[in-house]
């Protein structure tokens, strides 16, 4: 199966039942395996008539209770980022999976990056937080879709399936689970203020067309969801509720795979660069190479990097100019070498053996 | 049913002084505690809603109420035992 | 029930400013919604950002207050993904015409299941008074302080062209006509347009030679002529006066629709 056929398989297992988007290369085969199932799973697909209005229709169809998702890649990503911001603010549920590609701007339409790691944390205005995945295997696309689908319920906030085009169109056998567990989303109880957060700082949920009368807007918010755009102290509390409810769980959210703990060369990746480690890992065992794989990128769980006490430096191979090494660095003494690839072509094992052999 | 203007809604745009055909809304003269110059009402029975709004069920004419901006204007239920003027017209 | 019942009444008074139309525009909504008998719980209401957009906020049923211009976007995922709710957008000139004209002209195509009421003075009045896409050329704003030099889109002629079952325009000096027309919209499945010219006095009047809110609504009054008056004046050869603001129901329609409840 395809990676990005995959993705679309996963989100229908997980009971999507809402695609809104527009086509682009490489992500297309997401939007056009979902026109052909959904229908027949009594759900919508429908193609807008740009990216704004795809995340703009996925936030109102998710509002009616429905999960729903879009699929991208860069341009589309960035037409999205002001809808995004709103998503978060009125903390919408939904999934963007994004099939990145070489930028800035129309860049290399059919070639893999990971150029949009920090667009996603940080690609809206203000301050915010959000949840972002990042699969390695075409099993990836699609479990990690299913993943993103019930966090997004869980914690009421915009979550990214940040692949790239290698995963995308990548072809693998997978197993599908003959059933899906689901994670419902929290209703919100009668007699509670629509945006009253419960003990873990998300909300219940005032689902349209269930009598709440709630009035969801973009603008700063009392818990009664009415407009107050004036008064500091409350604007203050819901930015860093909003932050809060992510970071306070980042390490429940956690999601990370480690390979060789006691090794003092540590690799860390996320996405398609894992597969070349994996490649050096299997060609020399006897190295003990270590790998901390994120399949969770945001929020940052910096307590991962403790699994390897015995690190003396950490590699970072990404196909970009060294985004998430710039996260890790922050979070660490153990010095963090970037290992930036761009153009579209995976990191060869040579070239990352070679970066390993001035720290032996 | 009495023709009243809620003074804490209203903001004095006159427009109901324009729609009316009993001509009952005039311009205010002079600035309430909030400082808006309410229009004053020029013996209200006279609307058809006064008379006869209890009687149909429903609100007639209407003109006022539907065009005032800040929903300022309502019929109230008069107290029990309150005085009212009944105008009948030709 | 009356249009009072719709109305959160904590909320109010609202926001507008004295004499503005859009509190006239919401007024006319809510009784046309009163008599279609419809539930809170079935009715939604949608909105941009604009003055025109926070009317929404002063409703009791639930309501999506959204990003500029983008309101029929999001209308559209509400209404494909449950057909049973009644779907309502309330927009500005420049919600719609402008920032999402695109939207507009593509909600207009599929002919999707909503009422559109679309205030339109003429002008960006939340953010102090620029020139719209509807600004009437030679009028005053403050991007346009030598007059507007450009033509001025025609909304109707607009929705018509693109698609829509139902297109209707009047003022917030016809108040019964435009209820009239919004519970037309209603009732009429597909995408009904209704455009509301309406006064605002602070950042279009002000500069326009309109020195009070009634000046404004006299024009209106004076203004206004039916749609078929202009028919039978063109097919008279007649001039129709520049500044006429034409008036009545443009389109009614039952072109395939999308959304509609089943
Ligand atoms: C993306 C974006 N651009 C610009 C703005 C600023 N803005 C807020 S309201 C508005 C104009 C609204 O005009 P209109 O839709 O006519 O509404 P009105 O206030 O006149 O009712 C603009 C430009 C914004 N909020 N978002
Ligand atoms: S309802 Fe009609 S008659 Fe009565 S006060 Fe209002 S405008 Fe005048
Ligand atoms: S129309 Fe309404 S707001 Fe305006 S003056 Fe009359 S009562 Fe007051
Ligand atoms: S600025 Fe204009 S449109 Fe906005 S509330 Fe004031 S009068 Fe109304
Ligand atoms: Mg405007």
């Amino acid at each position: 199966m395809q990676g990005n056929t995959a993705c679309a398989e996963g989100a229908l297992a997980a009971g999507c039942r809402f695609f809104g988007g527009y086509p682009i290369t490489p992500s297309t085969e997401v939007a056009e395996h979902m026109a052909a199932k959904l229908p027949k799973t009594g759900g919508v697909f429908i193609q807008m008539e740009d990216e704004i209005a795809g995340i703009a229709a996925v936030i109102g169809a998710s509002w009616t209770g429905m999960r729903a998702m879009t699929a991208t890649s860069g341009p589309g990503f960035s037409l999205m980022m002001e809808n995004i911001g709103f998503a978060v603010m009125t903390e919408t549920p939904c999934v963007l999976v994004n099939i990145q590609r070489g930028g800035p701007s129309t860049g290399q339409p059919t070639m893999s990056a990971q150029g949009d790691m920090f667009q996603c944390r940080f690609g809206s205005h203000g301050d915010y937080s959000i949840i972002a995945l990042s699969p390695s295997s075409v099993q990836e696309m699609y479990e990690l879709t299913i993943k993103s689908f019930d966090l997004a319920d869980r914690f009421r906030v915009p979550v990214f399936l940040m692949a790239d085009e290698i995963i995308g169109h990548m072809r693998e056998r997978i197993e599908i689970p003959p059933s899906v567990p689901r994670v419902e989303r929290k209703p919100l109880a009668r007699g509670v203020l629509p945006f009253h957060p419960d003990e873990d700082l998300v909300p219940g949920f005032p689902q349209f067309g269930m009598g709440y009368g709630v009035h969801v807007t973009g603008l700063t918010h009392d818990e009664r969801g009415y407009p107050c755009t004036t008064s500091p102290s409350l604007h203050e509390e819901l930015v860093k509720r909003l932050v809060a409810k992510i970071e306070s769980a980042r390490h429940e959210i956690a999601d990370y795979r480690v390979t060789n703990p006691d090794a003092e060369v540590v690799f860390i990746t996320y996405g398609s660069p894992a597969r070349s480690v994996e490649q050096v890992i299997h060609d020399n065992p006897s190295d003990r190479v270590g790998h901390l794989r994120f399949r969770v990128v945001w929020p940052f769980p910096e307590k991962t990097l403790w699994e390897f006490p015995n690190a003396r430096v950490f590699l970072v191979p990404e196909q970009n100019l060294g985004q998430m090494a710039r996260e890790i660095e922050r979070h660490t003494s153990v010095p963090v070498i970037s290992l930036p690839k761009l153009g579209g072509a995976l990191h060869t094992p040579e070239e990352l053996k070679r970066a390993m052999e001035a720290w032996r | 049913m009495r023709l009243v203007i809620d003074e804490r809604r209203c903001k004095g745009c006159n427009l109901c002084t324009m729609v009316c055909p009993y001509r009952i809304f005039k311009p205010g003269t002079k600035p309430n505690a909030r400082g808006i110059v309410v229009p004053e009402l020029d013996r209200p029975e006279r609307c058809a809603n006064c008379r006869l709004q209890a009687l149909y069920g429903r609100t007639l004419c209407g003109m006022c109420q539907m065009i005032c901006p800040d929903q300022a204007i309502r019929w109230e239920e008069e107290k029990p035992g309150e005085a009212t003027k009944v105008a009948i017209e030709f | 029930m009356t249009y009072a019942d719709w109305l959160r009444e904590d909320r109010l008074p609202h926001i507008y400013c004295a004499g503005c139309g859009n509190g006239t525009v919401i007024n006319c909504t809510l009784n046309a919604l009163d008599r279609m008998g419809w539930k809170k719980e079935e009715t939604i209401f949608v909105s941009g950002i604009g003055c025109s957009s926070r009317a929404p906020g002063y409703i009791v049923t639930d309501s999506l207050h959204t990003t500029h211009g983008r309101a029929l976007a999001f209308a559209t995922g509400i209404k494909m993904a449950n057909p049973a709710l009644h779907v309502v957008v309330f927009t500005g000139d420049g919600d719609l015409a402008a920032i999402g004209g695109n939207h507009f002209i593509h909600a207009c195509r599929r002919n999707i299941d909503l009422t559109v009421v679309c205030m339109n003075n003429q002008i960006y009045g939340m953010t102090g008074g620029q020139g719209s896409p509807t600004t009437p050329r030679g009028a005053l704003s403050t991007t346009t302080p030598y007059g507007s030099q450009e033509p001025a889109f025609d909304l109707c002629e607009l929705a018509s062209a693109a698609g829509a079952n139902f297109v209707s325009r009047w003022t917030s000096y016809h108040v019964k006509e435009l209820t009239r027309a919004v519970h037309t919209g209603f009732e009429t499945p597909g995408f009904s347009f209704i455009e509301a010219l309406v006064q605002c006095p602070t950042n279009y009047g002000r500069r326009n030679k309109f020195r009070n809110v009634m000046d404004q609504i006299e024009y209106f009054k004076t203004h206004g002529i039916l749609l078929q008056k202009v028919k039978r004046l063109r097919e008279e050869g007649k001039p129709i006066p520049d500044d006429a603001i034409v008036l009545g129901d443009f389109v009614q329609r039952n072109r395939a629709a999308m959304g509609v409840r089943r």
